[in-house]
């Protein structure tokens, strides 16, 4: 196990050297020029090329491959070409958001997902199930912008009940400790700033929910039908075991395997790829914060965030395996 | 079981607050803060690294102060600002500031002519968007602790308006050399706000100088919020999440959804201000191997325009008609230019196609466009105009670095294009836009050579005495129309929202940005 683990992470030196060179290469064949797209269409030519060369984008393309791969040996991710700031400082700035929505998009998803898989399993083909059905239908196929702004228009405007947008009431002023504004509230010990972030990250985190826990509901449903016409619940049962010991114990356990690992993905995927949902509720996350650099064409910012995107990805698909072999005996024994 | 719950929720608050240690939060009183909306994080919060970026240039404006700036609210004539007074050398090349006494940084620092010299010198050695204008300073000389002499190489009358400009603003020396690189994101300067703090993708936070100058502002606080999505900036305006909205994204989309949407509601006020924003169809007016350069096709596709229509129907009145190269607003514009502007008339149109010698359907051109779906309509309006006269065009919006290019290069035979001027001169238009020798140099009309214009041309920019500078620049604008180096389309208004309890807002027009000293909540 300890074996294994090692190797994975020592594999994620010569991945996360592929991914950069080719996120280096993709940067620069698409068109664009980030001095022009900085400078706007008033810009002469001469205030262009000046800007170039303070960027030092008049440099070859390897030279300055070479130039950021000597940085990144030193820790250093280079500075944005947009605001001049440590690329490191501005992704460590963003990343807290991004992993607090994430993180509780999950465990809403969880919550919300495992029950309803299981209650449509029990329950299949009856009118309940049905219902289910649907509604997870609509949460999977109803576009994250679409249901962001329905989800304003009630909450936030004809009920009142939940801000707008934003991360935290713009009237209150509170100096971040660990970027987590929930966790910073009670490390404030300010019931108000806890409830304030609360109310913030609700309907953002419904959107990423309501993806993902449809999915869920309707993997786990699955699983479980087929799971439970396994024979060892047949077994199980004929031993005599109490029908919820029987759906709890063999039947979920069993069913929940598979759904790690959605699980798992879909959250690897939020930390980079919640674009619409954080731009819509002007959420300061890691996803908008790519979208702006790609727009302005800030290579420092575009390889960097993809390095730190890259990274995560591989980590949490570690801790998928990791968590698989924790759940299956049969896995951990052949990883050892 | 309640009392339990909060007990316990008190309980481990505590536990946690002496683990955090924290500062408390601080509360804004709404009814003194100003909360602002902007689509995007400010690229920069100095002069030395800003590159008229609006959203940095205004906070820019409200931190620190420029030795002179634009009198509200016409906005025509400068007034002293850190300078109490200023004397121009008769050959324009020498400015003498005296400035004014006990005005202090936000750091303590006195503002002295030490800090003005380093701060121009500064803005000048390290911002490439300024290297062109302020590489004409020949020298800057302390003449007394306060007073400061800027010598120019050469006479530069639109100087003044550059000292109006975010770039121009005079900063804390201490505090530059006290922060170095990270002066960016911890600007001092002497204005009515002073930075608190900047979250990116979140908020710029200043707060009210008590010391300032010309008195303390209304407002304790304000607060930039940045809202990328449009829609969601509606939302939280018609909700009291903000007070402000501003409109800079005004090259893609014009908000005339916006606009119907928030007209009836007595809680948000629309402020429509004229810019000096000017869109054409642009005339490639080196193609020698076109018959754009016939001054019949370039009349006929004048006159084949229907402005009102456009102004109506595509701009939904969120914008103005636009004469010939400046607007209406500008101190030097001609009126005679609204004589000269060739009309809707398709009728004359064709038959300006027919001397040409060219028959319906015969002419083809390809029209050049920015991205985005405000530029698609006015295109697609185009192209109906001119398919109603013979002439038929291919709109092609391209992605904006590729359309530079291709304009640049001299491709083009007609493309949309336009300027918005960011300092309140008419130099920001005619020179850069007509200047022979600088066809090539931007986005520009591409004239040919032609001594005489190119002559006058600089013989206005140069012009010390203002009215005479105002009758060359009268006898430019004539010039130009005669040869129809483009059909000059409309000029968009400045759009802002606002709630209705916001009191003494005023709407600059180049640069399109806002100083909220004056301003107060009700």
């Amino acid at each position: 196990m300890t074996r294994f683990t090692l190797g994975r992470l020592l594999a994620l030196g010569p991945v996360l050297g592929l991914v950069l060179l080719i996120i280096f290469s993709l940067a620069r064949i698409i068109p664009g020029d980030p001095a022009i797209t900085l400078l706007g269409p008033g810009a002469t030519s001469e205030q262009i090329k000046a800007l170039r060369d303070q960027l030092r984008l008049d440099q070859p393309a390897p030279a300055q491959f070479f130039a950021y791969l000597a940085g990144l040996s030193h820790g250093d991710l280079g500075k944005s070409m947009k605001t001049g700031q440590p690329v490191f400082d501005e992704i460590l700035l963003r990343l807290p958001a991004t992993l607090e929505l994430s993180i509780l998009a999950t465990l809403l998803a969880l919550v919300i997902g495992i029950p309803i898989g299981v209650l449509s399993a029990i329950r299949s083909n009856s009118m309940l199930d049905h219902v289910i059905r649907v509604v997870s239908l609509v949460g999977v196929s109803v576009p994250a912008f679409l249901l962001a702004l329905v989800l304003q228009l009630i909450f936030g405007i004809y009920l009142g009940w939940l801000p707008v947008s934003g991360r935290s009431s713009p009237y209150i002023i509170a100096d971040p400790i660990t970027g987590f504004a929930i966790l910073d509230g009670l490390l404030q010990a300010d019931l108000e700033l806890v409830v304030d972030a609360l109310s913030h990250v609700i309907l953002p985190c419904l959107v990423l929910t309501a993806f993902l826990a449809a999915t869920l509901g309707r993997f786990v449903r699955n699983m479980m039908i087929e799971v439970m016409t396994e024979d060892y619940i047949r077994t199980a049962r004929a031993k005599g075991l109490a029908e919820q010991a029987v759906l709890f114990t063999h039947g979920l356990r069993n069913a929940l395997l598979p759904a790690v690992t959605i699980v798992g993905l879909k959250f690897a995927e939020m930390l980079g790829g919640a674009i619409l949902t954080e731009t819509v509720f002007a959420w300061p996350g890691i996803g908008r914060f790519m979208f702006e650099a790609i727009r302005n064409r800030d290579y420092p910012v575009i390889q960097g965030a993809t390095l730190v995107f890259a990274l995560l990805f591989m980590l949490t698909s570690l801790l998928v395996d990791l968590v698989y072999a924790l759940l299956d005996p049969r896995i951990r024994k052949r990883m050892s | 079981m309640q009392s339990f719950l909060r007990q316990s929720l008190t309980a481990s608050m505590l536990v946690f607050a002496m683990i955090g240690g924290a500062a408390q939060a601080q509360r804004s009183d709404p009814l003194k803060t100003l909360i602002v909306a902007v689509s995007s994080d400010p690229a920069n919060l100095e002069p030395g690294t800003n590159r008229a970026e609006p959203i940095g240039s205004e906070i820019i404006l409200n931190v620190f102060d420029t030795l002179v700036a634009w009198t509200p609210p016409a906005f025509t004539a400068l007034e002293g600002r850190l300078a109490a007074s200023w004397i121009v050398s008769a050959d324009g090349t020498a400015f003498n500031f005296k400035l004014r006494p006990g005005v202090k940084f936000h750091d303590g620092a006195e503002l002295d002519a030490d800090a003005v010299k380093f701060s121009l010198e500064r803005t000048r050695d390290i911002n490439p968007y300024m290297k062109a204008n302020f590489g004409l300073i020949a020298d800057i000389a302390v003449v007394a602790p306060l007073e400061v002499r800027i010598t120019l190489k050469e006479p530069m009358p639109v100087f003044l308006s550059l000292l109006a400009q975010p770039q121009a603003a005079i900063v804390s020396p201490t505090a530059v050399k006290k922060f170095g690189d990270k002066f960016n994101v911890n600007p001092v300067g002497t204005g009515p706000f002073s930075f608190v703090s900047y979250t990116p993708d979140t908020s710029v936070v200043l707060n009210a100088n008590p010391n300032y100058f010309r008195g303390p502002s209304k407002l304790t606080r304000i607060i930039y919020r940045v809202i990328p999505q449009a829609s969601t900036r509606r939302l939280e305006l018609e909700n009291g999440g903000i007070d402000i909205s501003q409109q800079n994204g005004q090259l893609s989309a014009i908000p005339v959804e916006d606009i119907k949407a928030l007209q009836g509601n007595r809680a948000i006020d629309i402020i429509e201000v004229p810019s000096q924003i000017i869109r054409q169809l642009e005339f490639n007016n080196s193609r020698t191997d076109s018959p754009i350069r016939d001054l019949r096709v370039r009349r006929a596709l004048a006159h084949a325009i229907d402005y009102d229509g456009l102004l109506k129907g595509v701009l939904g009145d969120t914008a103005e008609r636009v004469y010939g190269p400046l607007t209406t607003n500008s101190w030097a514009f001609n009126p005679k230019m609204k004589e000269l502007a060739p009309g809707y008339d398709p009728a004359k149109s064709r038959q300006l196609l027919a001397e040409a010698g060219i028959k319906p359907g015969d002419l083809k051109f390809t029209l050049y466009s920015f991205q985005g779906s405000l530029w698609g309509s006015i295109a697609t309006f185009l192209q109906a105009n001119f398919a109603a006269v013979g002439v038929n065009v291919t709109v092609e919006q391209t992605e904006f670095p590729s359309f530079r290019a291709l304009h640049t290069g001299g491709k083009h035979e007609i493309a949309l294009d336009g300027r918005q001027p960011w300092y309140n001169d008419p130099d920001a238009h005619i020179t850069i836009g007509y200047l022979s020798g600088l066809a090539d140099s931007a986005m520009t009309f591409r004239m040919p050579k032609d001594q005489d214009l190119d002559a006058l041309i600089v013989k206005a920019q140069t012009t010390v005495d203002f009215a005479k500078r105002r009758d060359l620049y009268f006898e430019v604008q004539e010039k130009l129309m005669e040869r129809v180096p483009a059909a000059f389309l409309f000029s968009n208004k400045l759009i802002v929202f606002k709630r209705a309890n916001v009191k003494g807002l005023v709407i600059n027009s180049a640069p399109p940005l806002s100083e909220y000293w004056g301003v107060s909540k009700e």
